[in-house]
């Protein structure tokens, strides 16, 4: 099998005391060795869920249910808890959004580094702890060995992304989770820390998912991308296809709602409405109460799976055969 | 030539730092460090930077809801840190703020009848039977429905609390509206509703907008004129598409070229900046700007340059400007 990671089916549901939210439905894609793969979608769409779910890292009353997950082959929902927590930190990172809350404020820098790296690579401290130091240096932390003696609060936010970036790289992992990594930086940190993750992503060749609500940051930093609204994919091609011509109207929605730092228009268009409450989604698509070209049969049946182009998959009605034959 | 509504001349605001036994004061945070500008009327004015560059602590000292350190502020004839309490609650009516977050700027526990009636009650503009009409009435100008009235904040989605907290503002027929990063916590597709929502209703009430942000492209499509701050200091001011096309100041040129670009056929020409903001309380000496700019020169580590008008009506606080 050629694919690195491939996930099938994915359903991610959570059962609350108001009902059940299905924040993930039929998620299935594949991720090759050393690809750059977008998720883009709102806040609520899933994106975050979906990738928490592939490392198994859903709490209570979260649920998990797929067809398979496979890592190189090897089902992950069929794993020991033990043999995950392997994979975990080791084949697969994650880099969360928000760095000042994902480090933990009592332990050192360099201390968190090294607690994956003797974990995983059986490295003794003193070892461990070099190689902590050097993983500060490429991620381009200047003074690398004062810097892992100091504990988080006293580093910047884009400093602190930054050791996130190295503890996530520091056993090489294949895959590489990025969940909105520079949401919460300045937009010139912002464009350091996509520097620095894009030389990286040369060098060790990892794969990467690449989440984001921002289609600036995706078309610079990968090579194809999902579209997902309410816990689907609705859109999925490369990242140029997508921008240069989307095909679904969310997609296209999403792009003219947001002006571009280059660009004079006159009026902005707006996407109408707002997202669903989770607890009671629209039958059919879910996205056409807010869809311009809503036909009947959308709110009585999700759209199947189309293509529209070479590796440019979308769901929606407007480009489906049955879809014509309703129109007709 | 049209009158400026809004004029700031050399606002300063500092914090002070207290340390020590007897929390004395040790130094000071120079959040907002002599700041001029002007707005005209009937125009959006976009403040720009960084965060903790002091431009939220600069919105709410132009309305004294902070205590200014110096400088002064001239609404029309009146110069709002000189006047007293009184007349300052007065012309409060016409000085209106959209803050930020909509989760936090709403009172829970009161309706949105409440939260809108309060204000115009205060102010004696209308009570009663007027008072509700009013209400109604800004809440369908907004894009609300008005018998959402009786309705909890809880019950509306973020884009529809910002609805009600520009309602708010504009109930009161204001002439100046502070609007501090109002799209900044909203999903993209409600940004381009919200913006379009506050562009429609300054054409319909002439208002005078100063746009707070962060998101430099959400600027370029709904100011006017821009400011760019740096370290409590604006360092360039000019018309908007003169910014954009023509950026002088080093800062600028960085700042607006770190933007992600979405068309992958656009490669821009990226400046990436090294190091991070210093900190406020000890700035560096010289131009603010000098340890991260790739232009410095010796002068440049000890001489303050000041905002000076460059071409017509651009002004730049950079000493190297004719040599670049």
């Amino acid at each position: 099998m050629s694919e690195l990671l491939q996930v099938k089916n994915l359903n991610t549901s959570f059962h609350t005391e108001d009902g059940v939210v299905r924040a993930v439905n039929d998620v299935s894609f594949a991720l090759k060795h050393g690809e750059a793969l977008g998720i883009v979608g709102e806040s609520g769409c899933g994106k975050s869920v979906a990738c928490l779910s592939i490392m198994r890292l859903i709490a209570q009353p979260g649920k998990i249910e797929a067809d398979g997950i496979w890592l190189e082959g090897n089902d992950l929902l069929k794993l020991s808890e033990k043999k995950m927590r392997n994979i975990r930190g080791n084949e697969m990172a994650f880099i969360f959004q928000e760095p000042m809350t994902s480090l933990n404020p009592v332990y050192t820098i360099g201390f968190q580094l090294q607690e994956a790296i003797r974990l995983h690579q059986g490295l003794n401290k003193r070892e461990s702890w070099k190689k902590s130091v050097e993983m500060l240096k490429v991620v381009g932390i200047p003074h690398p060995e004062k810097i892992a003696e100091e504990y988080p609060h006293s580093l910047s936010g884009g400093m602190k992304q930054r050791a996130m970036i190295a503890m996530a790289l520091s056993c090489e992992p294949k895959v590489l989770f990025a969940d909105e990594p520079t949401t919460a930086l300045d937009v010139t940190i912002q464009a350091q820390i996509l520097e620095l993750m894009l030389d990286l992503k040369e060098r060790i060749n990892t794969a990467i998912i690449f989440i984001s609500h921002d289609l600036g940051v995706i078309s610079e930093m990968t090579d194809r991308v999902i579209v997902m609204y309410c816990g689907r994919i609705i859109e999925e091609s490369a990242t140029r296809n997508i921008i240069k011509d989307p095909k679904h109207p969310y997609t296209i929605g999403l792009i003219k709602s947001k002006p571009q730092i280059h660009e004079k228009i006159d009026k902005l268009v707006p996407i109408s409405g707002s997202v669903p409450n989770p607890l009671q989604m629209p039958s059919g698509c879910p996205y056409h109460p807010r869809c311009e070209h809503a036909m009947e049969i959308c709110a009585e049946e999700m759209p199947e799976k189309t293509e529209a182009g070479s590796g440019h998959h979308v769901k929606c009605w407007l480009y489906s055969r049955k879809g014509d034959q309703v129109r007709q | 030539m049209k009158e400026p509504i809004i004029r700031l001349e050399n606002i300063k605001k500092y914090f002070p730092i207290r340390g020590g036994v007897f929390s004395r004061v040790v130094g000071h945070v120079k959040a907002v460090d002599d700041v001029s500008f002007s707005i005209e009327k009937g125009e959006t004015l976009g403040l720009v930077g960084e965060s903790g560059c002091g431009k939220s602590t600069l919105g709410r000292t132009i309305l004294k809801l902070l205590d200014p350190t110096g400088g002064s502020v001239y609404y029309k004839d009146h110069s709002i840190f000189e006047t007293d309490k009184e007349q300052l609650r007065r012309l409060r009516r016409e000085l209106q703020m959209i803050f930020q977050d909509p989760y936090s700027s709403l009172n829970p526990r009161l309706n949105v009848g409440e939260i809108i009636g309060e204000s115009i009650e205060f102010h004696g503009m209308a009570s009663g039977k007027e008072k509700q009409e009013k209400v109604e009435y800004m809440l369908e100008t907004c894009g609300l429905s008005p018998h959402h009235h009786r309705r909890y904040p809880h019950e509306f989605s973020g884009g529809q609390r910002q609805r009600i907290g520009i309602a708010r503002a504009l109930s009161l027929n204001p002439e100046f509206v502070v609007a501090d990063e109002p799209i900044s916590s909203l999903d993209v597709s409600i940004q381009a509703q919200i913006i379009n929502l506050m562009e429609d209703l300054q054409e319909q009430f002439g208002l005078t907008y100063l746009f707070i942000s962060h998101d430099l492209s959400m600027v370029r499509y709904i100011a006017d004129h821009v400011a760019v701050m740096y370290l409590g200091k604006v360092v360039e001011v000019c018309d908007k598409e003169e910014l954009y096309d023509n950026p002088l100041h080093p800062y600028t040129q960085a700042l607006l070229s770190a933007v992600p670009v979405m068309d992958p056929d656009l490669k821009s020409n990226r400046i990436i900046l090294s190091g991070d903001v210093p900190s406020p309380a000890n700035p560096p000496p010289g131009c603010n700007f000098n340890p991260r700019c790739r232009y410095a020169e010796e002068r440049c580590c000890s001489e303050e340059p000041e905002l000076r008008e460059v071409t017509a009506g651009h002004r730049v606080s950079c000493h190297l400007v004719e040599k670049r």
